[in-house]
């Protein structure tokens, strides 16, 4: 038996090292930046004419010449506007440029065509109280060349719209300088996108009232859940009515919330917090026909403080967008704010990190993000069934694998809606497959599983599934959010359908053999990369949260570190801008071998300075 | 960020106390009949004399004399040592003067009005020093020049501030420490800061350095007036602690009472200082001390700590409250002469912010008493300045923007090459500063997340009405008026700013750039309309609530004198829309009117 875990973890060991990377499929190339030259984007636009044209926090536009690199990898920098206040947005029509300055959605003209802008005149012109915390982002221009624009809560201590008007809103300006108000209930709403189908999606921060980040589907007179800007649903064009009042504030499900507010929305789709990014900014569909992506018409969505940018699958179901969410590219060179698609079918990635911070360490960045044209062996999709889920790959799965029980760890959970900033995970729940059901192609997988609760996040941990290479997926962790469960025909389950329930499961588990020892740094590295800790920090360099390093200073107890693992106290570091989520989902045994790993580092540097 | 602004704050807000009272010449030794007092003066920028106007308070040299007498220039009937010194002083078109510390050390005070390139000799110059010893062509040496010019036009009065430290000697006469400029402010711009003097500067009324010796004003080369002068001196005696009995308790403490506790080591200390314990939080530290009062006045208790604590004096609790080491909690008390009986208590029940406390005693007249340790307080952090250059070309930039007070949130920064700036109130059609010199910091805007969000001037700074200045006739000008903005055009890398005026119905253009001599900024209104202007208009050339002084037909000096205002000489009217303020307002007529901002 000794000998059998042995060759296991081996053969396991064997296989992770061969597997590909994302590197081996999506391809990162990055635009030089003149040292000069502070490109903390807030804005990109691509411009028909093969030129790419980029908005800045420091209030600059920069027409970039041969952004794509095609023979010569230096790009050339212009620049064509300046002066603005926090360009956080940028769309080009029509020979001219638009954005958005924090107080002012600002069309941009260079009437002498020398190259620089000689004309900016307002289109509307924003109230604001003073704070920073006020960002305007857009605008994004519908197809009846209306412009969407967002506009950020105030801080003070809390999001707060009160101060000024339409603050935790989407609006839409319409050429004439009109406004009219959306829909409401934003937070920090940095990235937004209009589908195929001419519908709005928005990203949302973790933060009060919101959970974890999220994508959700804004329809007009929609509440999206922070109540900071509810000040001005009173007024005579709000498109719906609703005070802080009707909200409840009990720390139970949105979605219990959303059963007696009619106009609360629920999100499209939940990204997990620290696991799937911690700021969601900017969403993009694929609409390069398989361009940019093995997955044409899927969305992908950027984190901000994570660097990464994650892919989005949505579907329809009884008229409601849901649908799941899986890392697709990590590795950028700073805090993603913006995505745009090149002419061929390349995506420009712009990046700014300061202030924020993110796992990127640059100040800022602008790279390109393309498809190499390999497939990569990936889940493809996943579609609610009425008992269950159907997961679609790139390729033809191993049966072998897929009939496994081990292969798969399934489980279901939601967030607190509350006025606390984020939330822990709640009412987790293990779930079972009863059924398994190959399609013909062996592309298509469908899951009979007991005890599908609605609204819920379902996570599905794809290990043991295989390729007929015998390869392991790309990624295969993905997170579907069952917001509706269709009605329609259930899967009858036969002998032939029942997993295997294999016993080896239980033999991969490898205890310590003395329990007061401390875990390598290797164990400790993989244990921390495992549960997403390595996004926010990392061993000596401050990240987007403290070092482990400078936690081991603090001489905390294992049990107090495990305390503030699952119930974190963002006072205790008031230099960094990001608080830490609750990551109560993490095995207390796990937290504790991190803990006493850290608490290491501390005896060390004592050590050695000794 | 913001607890880094109230420290550096802090040093510029201690008051002088003494004013020199010039009704009459009383406080200066045999004044020469060169020097007089006045109630009034002015001039043109270009003119090269005063005009005086009889009265009390300003004291003028009005160079009657004419030629160089030693004996003009004036001694103040005052000595003193460490000293800080504030004035407003105006000089005409060439003028020349100097303050002399201790009649030692020179501030040169001169025209250097517009002047691009500076040395020793130009307006807030520490003066250089002379040796006929070290041959012909090579007497002069060192001598600073002003970080930046920061001198405004002749006829306008500036202000200077001075903080001066004294040259240190032993018992035996012998110097051990050089006289240091600490900080030296021209119209409220930082000219130097930490300046020791090697020796005494050219013209001193002698070689040998001094404890005491009074101030000296040069009097001999031109005219100069000189009001409002008030100083700070330092040699009243102040409070000196004797040992400090410390008990540590160890426990989480939220608020500084000890109750039943115990401490867990006790001992003695010559200053407060936490550093005598090793914990980082979760402690009560309780210093008790006598406290000497040399002499019956009112003392200032200035604490700094991270945590919570009380300070006490004889029981009565003077500062206290949970604060973080960069806000100092300050306040004020009449001692008696004689020993009284000081306690400060401590807690720290967090692990995050660094550990500090620290304890300084103010009296008027006295340096402040530091009963800490150094290291028991920490040195703020210092930021480096992101600046906004316009060194080579017309600049804008817009940032949210202080105004009297308030934060104004669409406001742009108009930079020039001129060094010449202003920042515009984009809502309100308004100008609300304007300034010459570097252009723009713009730290608080680009510096982390930039809370503030703001952007300060670099340069000499003359803050205005932040008003639309157009009006109908016969109207009052309102505190904001109805605009609608139409944005600007760039014309030679300067905004033009369009409006649509609605109650002139009528486009209005607002151009302001460098005027033709490079002396000031011109502002043009142009009406933009098929039908013109269509109702009777009047332009409002500068509100002033220290009156307004007509210097010629087109020229006007406002706000005591701060700015100047020129005009083509079309006829207006000073009218005084209430109390204590006073109006200039020209007639609008044709499609365009201007004038020039000067200072």
């Amino acid at each position: 038996m000794t000998i059998a875990c042995i060759l296991l973890a081996f053969a396991t060991f064997a296989q992770k090292s061969n597997s590909k990377t994302e590197q081996d499929y999506y391809e990162i190339k990055t635009l030089p930046i003149p040292k000069e030259i502070y490109l903390e984007v807030g804005g990109l636009a691509t411009m028909p004419d093969g030129r790419l044209a980029v908005s800045t926090r420091r209030g600059e536009i920069w027409i970039i010449e041969n952004p794509y690199q095609t023979v010569n990898h230096q790009v050339h920098y212009k620049r064509f506007a300046s002066g603005m206040h926090e360009v956080l947005g940028l769309a080009y029509r029509d020979g001219a440029f638009y954005c958005s300055q924090r107080g002012e959605l600002t069309k941009i003209t260079d009437t002498n065509r020398d190259g620089v802008a000689d004309l900016y005149e307002p289109i509307y012109q924003f109230d604001l109280s003073g704070n920073y915390h006020e960002y305007t982002y857009g605008p994004v221009f519908d197809k009846n060349g209306d412009m969407l624009v967002t506009l950020n809560l105030a801080w003070v201590g809390f999001g707060e719209g009160k101060f000024a008007k339409w603050r935790g809103w989407l609006v839409k300006i319409h050429p004439n300088g009109t406004l009219e108000p959306f829909a409401a209930g934003l937070r920090s709403p940095a990235g937004y996108s209009i589908n195929q189908d001419g519908d709005i999606f928005y990203g949302e921060n973790q933060g009060d009232w919101v959970g974890s980040g999220r994508v959700t589907h804004l329809a007009k007179g929609d509440f999206a859940g922070n109540p900071g800007g509810l000040k001005w649903a009173k007024e005579p064009n709000s498109p719906f009515r609703l005070t802080l009042e009707e909200i409840q504030d009990n720390g139970a499900p949105m979605y219990e919330a959303a059963a007696k507010v009619k106009n609360l929305k629920l999100p499209a789709v939940w990204f997990p917090h620290a696991i799937m990014g911690i700021s969601t900014s900017d969403i993009l569909q694929d609409t390069t026909r398989g361009k940019f992506s093995p997955f044409p018409g899927q969305y992908f969505v950027a984190d901000q403080g994570q660097s990464k940018i994650m892919r989005m699958g949505l579907e329809k179901v009884n008229g409601v967008y849901q649908g799941f969410c899986i890392n697709y590219r990590e590795g950028f060179q700073s805090g993603i704010l913006r995505e745009r698609f090149g002419l061929d079918g390349s995506m420009f990635v712009g990046m700014t990190s300061r202030g924020w911070g993110s796992t990127g360490k640059d100040e800022f960045g602008l790279q390109r993000l393309m498809w190499n044209g390999q497939m990569p062996f990936e889940i493809q999709d996943i579609q609610a069934k009425p008992d269950g889920f159907e997961l679609s790959f790139t390729q033809a799965v191993d049966v072998n694998s897929v009939k496994k029980a081990a292969s798969y760890a399934l489980r279901s959970y939601i967030y607190k809606y509350q006025h606390q900033y984020g939330s822990p995970i709640i009412e987790l729940k293990n779930l079972k497959i009863t059924g398994v059901e190959v399609s013909a192609d062996k592309r298509k997988v469908r899951l009979v599983i007991e005890g599908l609760r609605r609204y819920f996040i379902h996570e599905f941990k794809l290990e043991g599934i295989r390729n007929e290479a015998g390869e392991p997926l790309l990624h295969e962790t993905a997170y579907y959010t069952l917001n509706q469960i269709p009605s329609g025909g259930k899967l009858a389950v036969q002998a032939t359908h029942r997993l295997e329930e294999a016993a080896v499961v239980k033999a991969v588990a490898v205890r310590p053999t003395k329990k007061s020892a401390v875990i390598s740094d290797a164990e400790a590295m993989a244990l921390l990369k495992k549960h997403t800790c390595l996004a926010c920090h990392a061993k000596e360099s401050k990240v987007v949260g403290p070092s482990y390093a400078d936690i081991a200073k603090r001489n905390y107890t294992d049990k107090q570190i495990l305390a503030l693992v699952y119930k974190p106290n963002p006072q205790n570091w008031p230099d960094y801008a990001t608080e830490m989520a609750p990551m109560s989902h993490v095995p207390a045994a796990d937290v504790l071998k991190i803990a006493s790993w850290i608490n290491g580092l501390r005896n060390k540097a004592l050590l050695n300075h000794d | 960020m913001r607890n880094i602004l109230l420290l550096t704050l802090l040093s510029w807000t201690c008051l002088a106390q003494e004013h020199v009272n010039l009704k009459d010449l009383a406080a200066f030794q045999h004044p020469s009949n060169n020097w007089t007092i006045e109630g009034a003066v002015q001039a043109a920028y270009s003119d090269t004399s005063l005009q005086v106007a009889t009265g009390q308070g300003i004291l003028v040299n009005t160079l009657r004399n004419g030629k160089y007498k030693r004996s003009d220039d004036l001694i103040f009937a005052f000595s003193h040592g460490d000293i800080h010194l504030m004035f407003d002083f105006m000089l005409p078109k060439k003028g020349n003067s100097g303050v002399y510390l201790q009649g030692r050390y020179e501030v040169q005070l001169a025209d250097s009005w517009t002047k691009k390139q500076l040395n020793f000799g130009d307006c807030g110059g520490i003066y250089e020093r002379w040796d006929d010893a070290r041959g012909k062509g090579n007497e002069g040496y060192e001598g600073y020049a002003p970080m930046q010019n920061a001198s405004k036009a002749p006829g306008l009065w500036q202000h200077m501030e001075i903080d001066f430290q004294a040259p240190r000697f032993d018992a035996n006469g012998k110097k051990i420490q050089n006289a240091i400029f600490k900080k030296v402010i021209l119209n409220g711009i930082l000219i130097h800061e930490n300046l020791e003097m090697l020796g005494v500067t050219r013209g001193a009324v002698s070689l040998q350095e001094v404890a005491s010796a009074p101030i000296l004003i040069q009097g001999d080369h031109t005219q100069v007036a000189f009001k409002n002068i008030q100083y700070e001196t330092y040699d009243k005696p102040s409070v000196s602690m004797g040992p400090i009995k410390y008990d540590y308790y160890t426990g989480k403490f939220t608020e500084p009472i000890i109750g039943s506790a115990k401490p867990v080591e006790s001992g003695k200390l010559d200053k407060l200082t936490y550093k005598v314990i090793k914990a980082k939080n979760d402690y009560l530290i309780h210093y008790q001390a006598d406290l000497d009062v040399p002499e019956t006045d009112t003392y200032e208790f200035q604490s700094y700590w991270t945590g919570s604590g009380v300070v006490k004096v004889d029981g009565k609790e003077l500062n206290q409250g949970a604060h973080w080491y960069s806000e100092m909690v300050s306040s004020k008390t009449e001692l008696t002469a004689g020993k009284h009986k000081l306690e400060v208590i401590h807690v720290k029940d967090f692990p995050w912010g660094p550990q500090a406390l620290g304890l300084y005693v103010k009296r008027i007249g006295s340096h402040p008493v530091a009963l800490h340790e150094r290291t028991s307080l920490l040195d703020p952090e210092a930021v480096g300045m992101i600046e906004v250059k316009a060194n080579a070309e017309p600049v804008f930039q817009r940032s949210f923007a202080m105004h009297q007070g308030k934060k104004k949130t669409h406001v742009i920064h108009v930079g020039d090459p001129s060094g010449m700036h202003y920042s515009y109130d984009l809502k309100q059609g308004a100008l609300l500063q304007v300034w010459r010199g570097p252009f723009l910091n713009a730290t608080q805007m680009w510096e982390n997340r930039g809370e503030p969000q703001t952007s300060e001037p670099l340069g000499v700074t003359v803050t205005l009405d932040g008003k639309f200045p157009l009006i109908l006739d016969h109207q009052a000008q309102a505190d904001s008026t109805e605009l609608v903005y139409k944005g600007f055009r760039v014309k030679d890398g300067r905004p033009i700013f369009m409006y649509h005026w609605p109650a002139g119905n009528v486009m209005v253009e607002d151009f302001i750039r460098p005027n033709a001599a490079n002396t000031g900024l011109e502002r043009t209104f142009s009406f933009k309309s098929a039908s013109s202007i269509q109702s009777a208009s009047e332009l409002v050339l500068g509100n002033s609530y220290h009156g307004i002084s007509s210097i010629n037909a087109t020229l006007i000096g406002l706000q005591g004198q701060s700015y100047f205002v020129q005009w083509d000489g079309r006829i207006g009217a000073i009218l005084t829309p209430k109390q204590g303020l006073k109006q200039q307002r020209i007639p609008v007529q044709g499609n365009e009117v201007s004038y020039q901002l000067i200072w």
